[in-house]
């Protein structure tokens, strides 16, 4: 928590340093939430929740010649009353905190500091650099390196399974309107090695694939594989055809082979997974067609089947969206969404001693937001077949003081087979602000 | 054995000039804008070619392809890990970390319990869904619980 706070008050404090800074635009993004709730202990006392949280985002961009830019953003969390969670009365993160230096020409950036790279196959949180830029005739190249951002120690530990250094890249080449495709690798430290955990380095190396041989068709996708335990660790392929403006009609294929996607996770390797096998090769299909009736309102109908080693689940429903946004205000929206979905899946994936997994799911939520108030309903439910279910409804009221202040409360109640029943509430005080002239990003 | 090194001395001479070659060309390559010039409407299906020509150059993809569609939203992982720079013309960081991060204080759907309409995992009562979804498509919470953000997996699956 007082290393975050530090890290966060070094931020602002270069914030205040006179540099030629003076045309810099300044955004500010801060929710403070403070938590009510209570909770029964099993065999214990009665624990009272009230954690005020602090989430603080900021953004300095046009630092020194324009093309520099500061961002951070993080959180801390104080317990006014028992601890409300990992045994902890407070507790912080700082998500990311970078310079950012954007060159006028090829895309090209530098960024230090903490940060995520998404890159191919490759998704990881460093501290460290990582810079990349397009090149002539359709290529681009990007590259990181730094420390591995660990996290909390596993039971037992005195670490949490990774490697202490990560680096690793992307190079890719686009066709005009028709091809993309990447290469990229991840190479980490050497794991170290635990007690009670057997787990892999984290090493891969993958392609990424975007293809539209047709203006209506396009393919997107990605294969990994495992140096380590050599040998293909996944394959996710997206085929999306659009015959019609309004319509959209999905395939997606995915397949994973546990050893050499979960190998560098000690947690998903370990005996606790009660459902891991090395050998195994699991796989999901599914299709989706999404019609868009009108601009406001549209409709989607999807399947899927899941099939591993120890049986084959089908999930199957649909939904319908609407969004009515008067341009000239932005605030000033009305919006709700119905959906059902079905899981049909039988006791190898339930727990015991319930003999079947199917499930009915719906949903339902109603939105309306001005200038002044917005308020928000929202309910879902989980209806089993021979078992209590479990549902929980949401109602949210607020108020806008000026357009970057607001003030809402949620107020939640449902039923599980976890809990008998369960009360939440949560107060929300929101400040996002920008002093820009362009767009505001989201 | 030195046949060998020459070929690869050769290689690599051959592929230093071209990549000088290519960096003297990149002054005449565009960057994307900072930020979209205008403000975008919240929680609308965002359309990139209702306004911008089906062409781009350098290494994005046609803008239609952004097209915020229900499956798009729902595949988004194959264009950020690929275009992560036009991605972040109109969300910033912060957007992606409401659900993508090291370290999750709140759940996402808690945190904006105000916000129904956005897709977010795990609504409703997840620890008793986990116990079926788990076991239906693993994979699917490696991603995110897999090396990071799995305090709360760790306190039962010890």
């Amino acid at each position: 928590m007082k290393k975050t706070c530090c890290k966060l008050l070094c931020s602002a404090v270069l914030l205040s340093v006179p540099l030629p800074a003076l045309a810099a635009e300044i955004s500010v993004d801060a929710s403070t939430l403070f938590g009510i709730g209570q909770r029964d202990v099993s065999g214990g006392k009665k624990e009272s929740l009230l954690p005020a949280t602090q989430f603080l985002g900021l953004d300095v961009d046009r630092l020194a010649d324009g093309n520099l830019s500061l961002h951070t953003y993080g959180w801390g969390r104080a317990d006014l009353a028992d601890k409300s969670y990992n045994g902890k009365n407070e507790d912080g993160s700082l998500t990311y905190g970078y310079l950012q230096y954007r060159f006028k020409q090829a895309n090209a950036n530098i960024r230090a500091g903490r940060t995520f790279i998404h890159e191919g196959i490759v998704n990881e949180q460093l501290d460290g650099l990582s810079v990349r830029t397009d090149l002539p005739a359709g290529f681009g190249v990007s590259a990181f390196g730094g420390a591995v951002v660990h996290g909390k120690n596993l039971s037992g530990e005195n670490s949490d399974g990774k490697g202490a250094s990560l680096f690793g890249g992307r190079a890719s080449y686009r066709y005009g309107s028709m091809l993309e495709l990447g290469i990229s690798g991840l190479y980490e430290a050497k794991a170290p090695t635990l007690n009670s955990y057997t787990h892999g380095s984290h090493r891969l190396t993958g392609i990424d694939l975007w293809l539209a041989p047709h203006k209506m068709v396009s393919l997107s996708g990605q294969s990994s594989y495992n140096p380590e335990t050599k040998s293909v660790a996944e394959h996710s392929y997206l085929l999306t055809v659009t015959p019609l403006q309004q319509l959209i009609v999905s395939a997606e294929f995915n397949e994973y082979h546990s050893q050499n996607y979960f190998n560098s996770s000690a947690l998903f390797t370990s005996k606790h997974m009660l459902t891991y096998n090395p050998s195994e090769r699991s796989r999901s299909i599914g299709s989706s067609v999404s019609y868009q009736l009108t601009k406001e309102l549209e409709l989607v109908a999807d399947y899927k089947h899941y099939s591993r080693q120890l049986g084959g689940a089908d999930r199957y429903g649909a939904e319908t969206r609407f969004t009515l946004t008067r341009p000239a205000y932005q605030s000033d929206s009305i919006r709700y969404g119905v959906g059902y979905h079905y899981l049909h899946a039988g006791q190898e994936f339930a727990s015991a001693p319930y003999t079947t997994a199917s499930y009915h799911e719906l949903r339902g939520y109603l939105m309306h937001d001005t200038k002044g108030y917005f308020a928000a309903l929202d309910a879902l439910g989980f209806f089993f077949k021979g078992r209590k279910s479990a549902w929980e409804g949401t109602v949210s009221l607020g108020y806008h003081f000026t357009p970057a202040l607001a003030l809402s409360g949620d107020i939640s109640y449902g039923k599980n087979p976890e809990f008998s029943d369960e009360s939440k509430g949560l107060l929300r005080l929101t400040y996002n602000t920008t002093f820009a002239q362009n767009g505001v990003k989201k | 054995m030195t046949r060998f090194k020459l070929t690869i001395s050769v290689l690599t001479r051959i592929g230093l000039l071209l990549f000088l070659a290519a960096c003297a060309q990149m002054g005449t390559l565009p960057s994307l804008p900072a930020s979209h010039p205008e403000a975008l409407a919240i929680g609308q299906q965002v359309n990139c070619a209702e306004c911008h020509e089906d062409q781009q150059k350098g290494t994005l993809k046609p803008y239609k392809a952004f097209n915020h569609s229900p499956v798009f939203v729902k595949s988004h992982r194959f264009y950020a890990a690929s275009d992560d720079r036009l991605c972040s013309t109109c969300h910033k960081s912060s957007f992606c970390n409401d659900c993508h991060t090291n370290k999750v204080q709140i759940k996402p759907s808690t945190k904006f319990g105000n916000r129904p309409d956005r897709e977010m995992q795990h609504r409703g009562n997840f620890m008793t869904m986990h116990k079926i979804e788990g076991k239906l498509d693993p994979a699917s919470c490696y991603r995110c619980h897999g090396r990071a953000n799995n305090e709360r997996c760790i306190q039962c699956h010890h």
